[in-house]
Order: structure tokens, then C-alpha cells, then sequence
């Protein structure tokens, strides 16, 4: 066995029996400030690895909208500490190290100064085959003391449809190129035939191969910069203080956890919609169920238990195990553990159960993982929801906000304006709108949960990228989930076909068929998602006579601008999930952002805040009258207070009037469920969870008093 | 470790504080004292005398009443033993519609209820919408929150 696994399985076998990364913290209790002042400089070496790539990169991902991730691992493969940006991978590029040491690289493959190794494989190291990793192993004196690591998101796969998230996949082979752990450079220099592979397999190899060399010029740089570091500080030194560092984080997170947190035992689910019966797919429709309980004991423990997780499926929206942690982990960073360090020692400090051949852990690597949203959604939904809570009980108000939304969005591919064959992505996917505080309203289009530092990218960029014109970008009225605090609104965009001889679109992600960002403690679940194309326009006509152009969807969604401008065929209202196919020129098409879920109950808004929402444009009025039940001249947006006031109290008499008890309403639902009266989806997804998990299908049955042989929900 | 006086942890628990103070408190280390000053803050803005135990969401919090430990609302509404779920002795009003659910989300807005129904639960006493599901039609009603009060 080489010496590097038997590093692997060591620390494995010293967490699983004794319970802890390093016995002490030497270093630390030595010299804190000089032990700090190391990590500072390691954090530099990441982030200056990180602006070296975004200056090489071509990229609009990578360059614009910042979808990337650089960090510094131990030479076992944990990381030390990391940029921020796309923070799944705080996990992800460390298992891809070690994978490659638990087989054998070291002796079959050979692990020298000036390898570099690739990986895209969401089941060895990764999210989907967009996220590409390399990896450069650092050697000071002969010894392997780190690896130097960086991911960035290249937004063409050489999938079955341009863009890198193809929405008609059903295995990983209409994923594009998959190429799992691949040492693609020796002695510095990268190998042609590789470079070969990846240009006769992708519609843009440019974003591929230039990231790949960004990529290497960021981990070169960290890895040089870390050898300069162990100089300074001595290589035991060095060697202690990267493994202190893991340590002191685990430590570190327990204890925050049991001091902001309420003990106790939390529930929260959510569902994501795989809609592929209305597309040009041989396949149908899925529901897929999210349910998480979390407990927090009184010494600052976390346990997360999945148990009750749909089944994997023929379609892109499954996550890899690693994936769906990443994500949970990703949400922990922000949500609770952002003032720790930025490593492994998070993700060791909390137990996890996402039990195996469930959508977020498959049992074969031949799942689709493109559309990774429902290991996105532990993270964003459940986990959001569950700690807000937590911290609500605790007091810290200003740490609770409702959960944070899905990133649909839209890819294009074919002939670009100037000629090339290409393949790309749109970046306003990252930045929906974030969900609503207990004590103010979320984020409009700023943030998205999967990178708190992305950037939507400027439109300029985008039209220089790809062949189509923005008509607008705009907030998405009325997104954001409503309550005494809203979620932010999403941003929405429309654009027309120009200066292309060919152009094919799709888009990606779920949320048309339900609510994927819940709200809490009375506010509501943000607005479901959808698209909408106009074709055989007369847009052309309407700019050479500089008539009115849609700009935006305006107030009403059942007839939004384009309908009110334009003579065209209209496709209203589609499905997100939208598998891509030709466009022709000045044809538009409008996509939006979710929003995040509210918070509270919304008639206990200030009506003041709901005023300033109208002038905004942020709301309509429609939704200012009949959800914040606020009396307010539209054109001078004056408040009569004493309407309002009799408007809210007329809501809550009526809430009264129609509401039933609920032990009544369980009864006639009980009746339902025993004969079979549930709608055709819904069943579906019950019955496969009620298979899969004792858990779930004993507690199905103890909350509706079903007989124990009651395990199907009858046709 | 920073320490708040109770006026200032007040105002934002009630959303009286400008965004860049609630920053500022947000990235500065936690003060130990909070839950002491909440549930001081909370006791007085309640009309009713019993000792308030844990602040459980909005409007409803966990009560000791004559030795028991019950979830009661601001409004004085009494919803039984906290290790029940206090949604099983609420109302609720369920929008299974499109009608239904379009005079919350208009047009595409909203879910197919088919797939997924908007359950609203309100305080019986004073009408508040306490929480909001969008589940599946025949999901079990969802217990959010057990606090461990140290006991089974």
C-alpha cells in the first residue's frame, strides 16, 4: 500500500475510533498570533490562485459571474481553507484527492511536482460535469505536504444539448465528457492529445482548455506561494498547523452551534418537480420528496438525518452523494458557520445521513446529475428552515431567514455572430433573490445560495458572448415569497434572436409545478417559475418603425408586455424544465429567477414597507389590496392607515370563517388517503418513499392512523 | 463579547434598526445574554402573566401554566402539551385549487394542485396566519419544532 492511502485511511480510522482530526492544538497554544497570522497567508495564496484564473479564464461563468472555487489541502486530501464562491466544493475536491490516492494513483499513476490532475465526475469529487476541478500535488524537500486545488464552471459539456445542463437527460451519458481523475500535465506541460479530446468532444472548447490553463496557473501560483510559507515557518511547523487548523474549526463549530442554537429536534421538507412528460423526451414526470429532521443537543451536536428521500430517476435531476453534502455544507457556511475557517473541519464536526440509492446519494454512478437541485434544496430549503428556527428559539433574530431559491436557467447553443459553433450559459442564474429575515426583507436578485458571491454578470458581456439581444432585465414583480417580511424578488430577462444562421435554447431546474423555497412561521412559499417564447414575431417590423418594444412582464403574468406589443405565437407559461431546440431570429423569450420565501404573516407587514415596494415596482397593486390588505392610493401611494387597519381585521375575522379544525380536516384526508383518492403524482411519490424508508412509512402511518399492512396507497 | 441593552435587541426583534447596524451586529461574535433579554422582551409584550420558556416562532411560544408546559399565542389562545404539534389544535384552510391558489399567486405563478396545496394555519383565537405548507395533497402535517426542554 502506498504511503499516501495509508495517510487516507489513517485519519479516516483516527475520526471514526478516537473522535478527533489532531489529539491537540499545540501550535495554536504555543503562539495563537503567529498561528493566525500563517492561516491569513494561506488564505492569500487561495485567493490570489483564484483572481489569476478569473483574469486567464474566457469564460462568462467563470470570469463574470465568479462561479468558482480555489483551496489548499492536506496532503490526505482535507481542505485547509478556501476562497469563497462555490462553496459545495469545500468538500468535493477533497474527496476527488482522495479517491485518487485510495486507488493507488501514487503507485499506478505516479504523484510528482508538476502533475496536474482533472476530474469532473460528480461521483468522485464534484457537483455535475460542469464543475471541473484540477489538482496539483506540492512537494517541499521530496515530501508531499498539500495539494493545491481549484474549480471553476464550464458551461459546455459536449452534453446532448448545449450549455452543460441538458434538461432531456436520462442517464450520465447525455451528460457530455466525463473524465474522472486524469492527470492531464506533467513536468508543467499539458498533454495534446487530452487538449485533443476535450476540442473534438465540446461545442466551445475555448471555456474548457482556457480554464484548464487558468486553473493551472491558480494552483501554481498557491503551490509556489505555499513552499515560500513552509521556507519562512519550517515544514513541521507547517505540517502541524494545516492539520491544528481542521481541528480547531470542528471544535469551533460545536461550540458555536451549542451557543446560538436551541436544542431540539426540527422538521423540514421540500420538493423539487422533474417535469419531463412535456418535452420531446421518452420519459415522464417525477415528484421527489426532501425531508430532513435535524437535532441539536445541548453540547452543540448536529445531526441530519435524510432518511425518507425519493428514489433516483431516468432524468437529470439526481445528486452524487458528495454533491448533496457539499450543498448541506455549503448552507452551513453561510447560515451558521460563516465566521469559521472555510474547511474540512465544518463538514467533519456534523453527522450526516443521506441514506444510499436515494435521488441525493444514487446507488450507480449511471443517474443523471446535471440537475443536482435536490441535494441543492437540503441545503437551501431544509437546512434554511430547520436552523432559523433554531436560531428564532435562541433569540438571534437577525440570523433567521426563510429558505433560498433553486438558480433555474438558460442555455443556448449553435452558430454565434461570428460564426463560430458554441455552446453557453446565461449567468442571471445566479442571482435569484434571497429568502426573507425575521426583522427585514431579502435580498432583490443578489444573492444566489450556492455562491453568496456570485455576480449576474453585465448584460454587454452576455450580447458579446452569445447571438441575442437584451429587450430587458428587470425585477420579477411579486417573486418573492409574501409575508411581514418578503423574500427578495428574482430578476427577469428578455431577449431576441439576432445574428445567428442557427440558434437552439433550453433551460434548466424545476419549480413550475410547485413551490420549491418554502416560507416560515406565516409567510409564504415564493411564486413557481416558467417561460415564456414568443415565435414568428413582428419585432423586426416594430424596430424599423421605433415603435413600443417589450421591455419587461409588467403587472400582470396572464398577459405580460410581449403579448400586448407584438403579433406572434405564443407559448405561455411553459415549463422551466425545457429541453433546448431551434430559435429563429427575433424570436424572444423571457425567463425569470425565483424568489426567496417570506416570513410571517403578511398582513402584519408595515404598510409603510408595502408602499415602498409598489414605488419600487416590486410588487403589484393587486398584491399590496389582497395579500397585505393595505388601503393605498395607487398614484400618490398615500396610506389611509384606519382602512387598512379595518381591511386586516376583516382578513383575520375571515381567515376565521373559513378555516376547519384540523383534527377534522385530517379525518376526511384520512378518508382519502385509505381509499386511494390522492392525485396520480403525489401518489407515485408517496408509495416509492413508503418502499424506501421504514421511517417515513411508519410515521405516514402513525399520523394517519393507517393499519400496519398499510404500506402502498391503493390505485 | 459584545453586550446590547435590551432597548437596542428590542428594536431589532422588531425590525426597528437600520440594515447596516443589523450588519453589524450579524458579523460581530454572539452575546451570551440574548435569550435572557428576548424572553424579557417577549414577557412584556404579551398580555398574559404565565412565565414564557421558549420563544417557538411567531406568536406562539412555550409557556409553564400550573406546572404544565403548554404552546400558547400572544393573543392568549392555548394550544395544549408542547411535545404535541401545536398545528394539530389549530384551523387550517387548504388551497387546492387553481381558484383557490390564484388569489395568492396569479396566473403561472402558482402550483399545479395536482402536485402540491397550500395549507394555512391560523390561531383559533385571533385569526394570525401562523404557518404556511406547500406540500403534497395527503403529506402528514409537518411538526417543525420540539424544543429539548430537558425532558421525554
Amino acid at each position: 500500500m502506498g504511503k499516501y492511502k495509508e495517510m487516507v485511511l489513517e485519519t479516516k480510522e483516527r475520526l471514526e475510533k478516537l473522535g478527533y482530526y489532531k489529539k491537540d492544538l499545540r501550535r495554536k497554544e504555543e503562539d495563537p498570533v503567529k498561528f493566525e497570522v500563517l492561516y491569513t497567508k494561506l488564505v492569500q495564496c487561495v485567493l490570489t490562485a483564484r483572481e489569476t484564473a478569473t483574469l486567464i479564464s474566457a469564460n462568462p461563468v467563470t470570469r463574470e459571474a465568479g462561479d468558482t472555487v480555489f483551496g489548499l489541502y492536506t496532503p490526505e486530501g482535507d481542505s485547509i481553507c478556501l476562497t469563497a464562491g462555490v462553496l459545495v466544493h469545500v468538500h468535493t475536491t477533497g474527496l476527488f484527492i482522495k479517491w485518487m490516492l485510495e486507488h493507488d494513483y501514487e503507485e499506478k499513476m505516479g504523484i510528482k511536482e508538476g502533475d496536474y490532475f482533472f476530474n469532473n465526475d460528480s461521483y468522485i469529487g464534484g457537483a455535475h460535469s460542469n464543475d471541473q476541478n484540477i489538482v496539483t500535488p506540492i512537494f517541499y524537500k521530496g515530501e508531499l505536504v498539500g495539494w493545491a486545488g481549484g474549480m471553476t464552471h464550464v458551461p459546455e459539456t459536449g452534453a446532448t444539448e448545449p450549455g452543460g445542463f441538458p434538461s432531456s437527460a436520462i442517464s450520465r451519458f447525455d451528460e457530455g465528457l466525463y473524465i474522472p481523475c486524469m492527470k492531464i500535465a506533467e513536468d508543467e506541460k499539458v498533454r495534446p492529445d487530452l487538449d485533443l479530446l476535450v476540442e473534438r468532444n465540446v461545442r466551445m472548447p475555448v471555456y474548457w482548455l482556457l480554464d484548464n490553463r487558468a486553473k493551472m496557473a491558480g494552483v501554481r501560483i498557491m503551490r509556489e506561494r505555499v513552499k515560500s510559507l513552509i521556507d519562512e515557518y519550517g515544514a513541521d511547523y507547517f505540517k502541524d498547523a494545516v492539520h491544528e487548523y481542521i481541528e480547531d474549526t470542528i471544535r469551533a463549530t460545536k461550540e458555536k452551534a451549542r451557543r446560538v442554537l436551541f436544542p431540539g429536534k426540527y422538521r423540514a421538507v421540500a420538493f423539487y418537480d422533474v417535469t419531463l412528460a412535456s418535452q420531446p423526451v421518452r420519459a415522464g414526470d417525477t415528484l421527489e420528496h426532501l425531508p430532513l429532521e435535524m437535532t441539536v443537543d445541548k453540547k452543540g451536536n448536529i445531526t441530519l438525518d435524510f432518511d425518507g428521500l425519493s428514489s433516483p430517476g431516468q432524468h437529470p435531476a439526481n445528486s452524487s452523494h458528495m454533491c448533496s453534502e457539499g450543498n448541506v455544507f455549503c448552507a452551513f457556511l453561510q447560515n451558521l458557520f460563516y465566521d469559521s475557517r472555510y474547511n474540512e473541519g465544518t463538514a467533519i464536526a456534523v453527522d450526516m445521513n443521506i441514506p444510499l440509492g436515494t435521488v441525493c446519494n444514487p446507488e450507480n454512478i449511471f443517474y443523471a446529475t446535471n440537475m443536482w437541485m435536490p441535494g441543492y434544496m437540503l441545503g437551501s430549503a431544509c437546512w434554511c428552515n430547520a436552523v432559523a428556527r433554531a436560531y428564532y428559539a435562541r433569540g438571534y433574530r437577525e440570523e433567521v431567514h426563510a429558505s433560498n431559491p433553486i438558480p433555474p436557467g438558460t442555455t443556448s447553443g449553435g452558430t454565434d455572430q461570428y460564426g463560430r459553433q458554441f455552446g453557453g450559459l446565461y449567468t442571471e442564474c445566479t442571482c435569484p433573490g434571497q429568502g426573507a429575515l425575521a426583522i427585514m426583507d431579502g435580498l432583490d436578485y443578489a444573492y444566489a445560495h450556492f455562491n453568496p458571491e456570485a455576480d449576474m454578470a453585465d448584460v454587454e458581456a452576455l450580447e458579446q458572448q452569445y447571438p441575442a439581444v437584451y429587450l430587458g432585465r428587470s425585477i420579477h414583480i411579486d417573486s418573492g415569497g409574501f409575508g411581514k417580511y418578503r423574500g427578495g424578488n428574482g430578476n427577469l430577462t428578455l431577449r431576441f434572436v439576432e445574428n445567428t444562421p442557427f440558434l437552439q435554447m433550453g433551460s434548466f431546474a424545476g419549480g413550475t409545478r410547485v413551490h420549491t423555497t418554502p416560507g416560515i412561521m406565516g409567510g409564504y412559499p415564493s411564486a413557481t417559475e416558467y417561460k415564456n417564447i414568443a415565435r414568428n414575431t413582428n419585432l423586426k417590423e416594430l424596430i424599423d418603425k421605433k415603435a413600443p418594444l417589450p421591455h419587461r412582464e409588467g403587472a400582470d403574468p396572464s398577459n405580460p408586455e410581449m403579448m400586448q406589443l407584438l403579433k406572434a405565437d405564443f407559448e405561455f407559461g411553459l415549463d422551466v424544465n425545457y429541453v433546448s431546440r431551434e430559435i429563429k431570429k427575433y424570436s424572444i423569450y423571457q425567463h425569470q429567477l425565483l424568489g426567496g420565501g417570506g416570513f410571517g404573516d403578511p398582513i402584519e407587514r408595515d404598510p409603510k414597507l408595502v408602499a415602498r415596494d409598489l414605488e419600487d415596482e416590486s410588487i403589484t397593486l393587486r398584491t399590496a389590496k389582497a395579500i397585505y390588505c393595505v388601503d393605498i392610493d395607487p398614484e400618490t401611494l398615500e396610506i389611509d392607515y384606519e382602512k387598512t387597519e379595518k381591511l386586516r381585521e376583516e382578513m383575520r375575522e375571515a381567515r376565521k370563517k373559513r378555516m376547519i379544525p384540523v383534527k377534522e380536516y385530517i379525518k376526511h384526508e384520512r378518508e382519502k388517503i385509505s381509499k386511494g383518492n390522492i392525485p396520480k403524482i403525489s401518489k407515485e411519490m408517496y408509495n416509492d418513499v413508503l418502499a424506501k424508508s421504514e421511517k417515513f412509512a411508519k410515521e405516514f402511518r402513525e399520523f394517519w392512523n393507517l393499519p400496519d399492512d398499510f404500506v402502498k396507497i391503493p390505485e | 463579547m459584545p453586550e446590547y441593552p435590551k432597548d437596542l435587541i428590542k428594536d431589532l426583534i422588531e425590525g426597528g434598526l437600520s440594515s447596516e447596524r443589523v450588519f453589524e451586529i450579524q458579523k460581530a461574535e454572539k452575546d451570551k445574554d440574548r435569550l435572557e433579554k428576548v424572553l424579557e422582551i417577549e414577557q412584556e409584550r404579551v398580555p398574559w402573566k404565565e412565565k414564557i420558556l421558549v420563544p417557538l416562532q411567531e406568536h406562539l411560544y412555550v409557556v409553564e401554566k400550573e406546572g404544565k408546559k403548554i404552546v400558547k399565542c400572544s393573543c392568549g389562545y392555548e394550544f395544549g402539551d408542547y411535545r404535541e404539534n401545536w398545528k394539530l389544535n389549530a384551523g387550517v384552510y387548504v388551497r387546492d385549487t387553481e381558484e383557490k391558489l390564484d388569489e395568492i399567486y396569479r396566473g403561472p405563478r402558482k402550483c399545479d394542485p395536482e402536485w402540491q396545496i397550500i395549507r394555512e394555519f391560523y390561531c383559533p383565537g385571533c385569526g394570525a396566519q401562523l404557518e404556511v405548507e406547500a406540500v403534497p395533497p395527503g403529506y402528514p402535517i409537518i411538526f417543525d419544532f420540539l424544543p429539548d426542554l430537558g425532558e421525554e
